[in-house]
């Protein structure tokens, strides 16, 4: 095997080779004499069939097996040979095979940079924290009460108001002919909550029970039943009942209908919860300020192709969004060119930062346990009530799917590795800085590296913001799609 | 026994067309392929050709020499076809011995 090196031009690696005509030959006798063992000719028992018969009739159709194999084979001898890490799959192009002279072919590619992380130790990060105040709690609390909210009978007849709760039969008509779904018995309507046609809840305020009210409402224009909508109804309502809300106390009545023990246990959970959303976000936001640093640091070159791929594969999302009109406005006021240039290097970032993550990872011997996967993919199967089985089959079969879920489960590891190198100081801050902050921090360092306009700036960076989060479970394609991404990247570096 | 009269230095003369004929087709199986180390090839012939006919006929058509010619008839198998024996026909076997130097590539054909 002779191979020479045509070009070396930054990642790319271009070379030439040439594999002479006796090693293809007998690496296809070798072929044929496996071959012979069990094929079947007449006028031969299996397995006595003559080498040189066997090779006239069926030496064409294995000489492109054998020729694959063995241009795969010393392709990628050549990359060990040589130590290089291919980003994406070589492109290979059979020069030349003349019958019985040497196979001569070129191969291009494209290497994984040169990688030397920074020394994670200068790092220096911030993790905002919060301490939850009591109002919050409260606040929360307050919320659940409200929505355990019941209503009990007057104690004393009054007319209905506005917040009370009606009890009520009524029977619509339009032009005095009764329309399907317009009647009902022993509704309960709350004043006031907007539940029922405009204009309808208005007129039964000052009512007593027992009253009997015709209401007359206008359907508006856009009501979704386009036989109503617009037209006049005539409704006669029965009040049977009034009922006054009562606000729910927050005491532990409240949590055992909740399924708690008492008070205390529940602003204990309330509180855990809250606590946890906040834990989420402040991650978020230091993983978010890692990536930037990284990204600040490190400037290696990105293979060509793999920010191609993943240029095609925003481009496509952006393309699928703009048909169906859910481009965003700043992006649908860019011109085409501007919002290619914006996405480019978007997927430049990802790369790099991909590739960045997946070398420490390697570096540092950071494996996804079985373990871990499968309590990701349990976690996600709870998704799916009632389907859990098929979501469990569904990953075991295809390894693709594991794959992305194991993407972010290593991404994150590879975090926490990071994070835990580096210095990180903590910042107490109230909880509405942490939340607020979010949308701001980042652009910062972005600067130095977004480049065109300072309005497609804010825009790349918001976008960038959710694509890095992946652990954002908010938008549930973008991750995706990064995901896969990743996958393929690291399959491919490994 | 007729032929086996025939002086032996007496050359045969053929048509171009019926050269063809006697060479029907070349037999590929294990036997022949033993024959073919000794410098031997095999050809299925009619049953009425004769030896001196076949080795003209190879050496016609093939361009070679030869140097000796065997041949045998085979019987057909009788078969039985829906219950009625039937008899797949006779055939005669030729081999062919040639003369040092020469060749035949029986597997690619005329």
């Amino acid at each position: 095997m002779q191979v020479t090196e045509t070009t070396a031009d930054g990642l790319k690696r271009e070379f030439k080779v040439v594999i002479p005509a006796s090693d293809v030959q007998e690496k296809m006798d070798h072929r044929l004499q496996e071959l012979g063992k069990t094929i079947r000719m007449p006028g031969f028992r299996p397995g006595k069939v003559p080498l040189q018969l066997l090779k006239q009739r069926f030496g064409q159709s294995i000489m492109g097996e054998i020729i694959e194999r063995t241009v795969t084979d010393s392709s990628t001898q050549v990359m060990t040979e040589r130590n290089l890490r291919p980003a994406v799959q070589p492109k290979i192009e059979i020069v030349s095979f003349p019958e019985g002279a040497d196979l001569e072919y070129s191969m291009a590619l494209e290497v994984v940079p040169e990688i030397t992380p920074m020394d994670f130790s200068t790092l220096e990060l911030e993790r905002l924290t919060v301490d939850i105040p009591d109002s919050e709690i409260d606040e929360a609390l307050q919320r659940l009460a409200q929505r355990q909210r019941k209503s009990e009978p007057l104690a004393t007849p009054r007319p209905a108001q506005n917040g009370d709760v009606v009890v009520i039969d009524f029977t619509g008509r339009i032009d005095g002919v009764e329309f399907p779904g317009g009647a009902a018995t022993d509704h309960y309507l709350e004043l006031g909550s907007g539940s029922l046609i405009p204009g309808f809840e208005e007129q039964l305020v000052g009512a007593n029970a027992g009253d009997q009210v015709t209401v007359t409402v206008t359907f508006p224009e856009d009501y979704p039943n386009k036989e109503l909508a617009g037209k006049e109804a005539a409704f006669d309502v029965t009040i049977k009942e009034i009922r006054e809300p009562v606000a729910a106390t927050i005491d532990d009545e409240l949590a055992k209908s909740f399924g708690l023990e008492d008070l205390a246990a529940m602003r204990g959970s309330v509180r855990e919860q809250i606590e946890k959303e906040y834990g989420g976000v402040s991650r978020g936001k230091l993983k978010r300020q890692l990536l930037d640093a990284l990204a600040a640091e490190h400037d290696f070159e990105v293979p060509a192709g793999m920010v191609e791929a993943e240029f095609e594969g925003i481009w496509r999302q952006i393309e699928s969004d703009r048909e169906q009109g859910r481009l965003d406005e700043e992006d649908a006021a860019k011109s085409e060119d501007d919002l290619k240039a914006d996405y480019r290097a978007i997927a430049e970032r990802r790369v790099r930062l991909g590739l960045l993550l997946s070398e420490v990872g390697r570096l540092n011997n950071i494996q996804v346990s079985n373990d871990e996967l499968t309590r990701a993919i349990l976690a996600e199967a709870r998704r799916y009530p009632g389907q859990e089985r098929k979501v469990m089959e569904f990953y075991q079969k295809s390894p693709e799917a594991l794959a992305q879920v194991r993407a972010p489960l290593y991404e994150d590891k590879v975090i926490d590795y990071i994070l835990e190198l580096a210095k990180v100081s903590d910042r107490k801050v109230e909880p509405a800085t942490l939340l607020e902050e979010s949308s701001e921090a980042p652009s910062g360092d972005e600067a130095k590296k977004a480049k065109p306009k300072a309005k497609a700036k804010a825009k790349t960076t918001a976008k960038r913001k959710k694509a890095d989060d992946s652990d954002s479970a908010e938008d549930e394609a973008k991750p995706k799609a990064k995901a896969k991404a990743k996958v393929t990247k690291k399959a491919e570096s490994e | 026994m007729s032929s086996g009269a025939r002086p032996k230095s007496q050359p045969v003369k053929l048509s171009q067309g019926r050269m063809y004929d006697i060479i029907r087709a070349p037999v590929v199986t294990e036997k022949s392929t033993m024959g073919s180390e000794h410098n031997q090839v095999t050809f299925r012939v009619p049953l009425d050709a004769t030896k001196p006919e076949i080795k003209a006929a190879v050496e016609g058509v093939f361009k070679v020499k030869v140097k000796a010619v065997n041949t045998l008839r085979q019987d057909g198998k009788v078969k039985r076809f829906r219950g009625r024996p039937g008899r797949r026909p006779d055939y005669k076997k030729a081999m062919v011995t040639l003369a040092e130097g020469n060749s035949i590539d029986v597997t690619t054909g005329v």
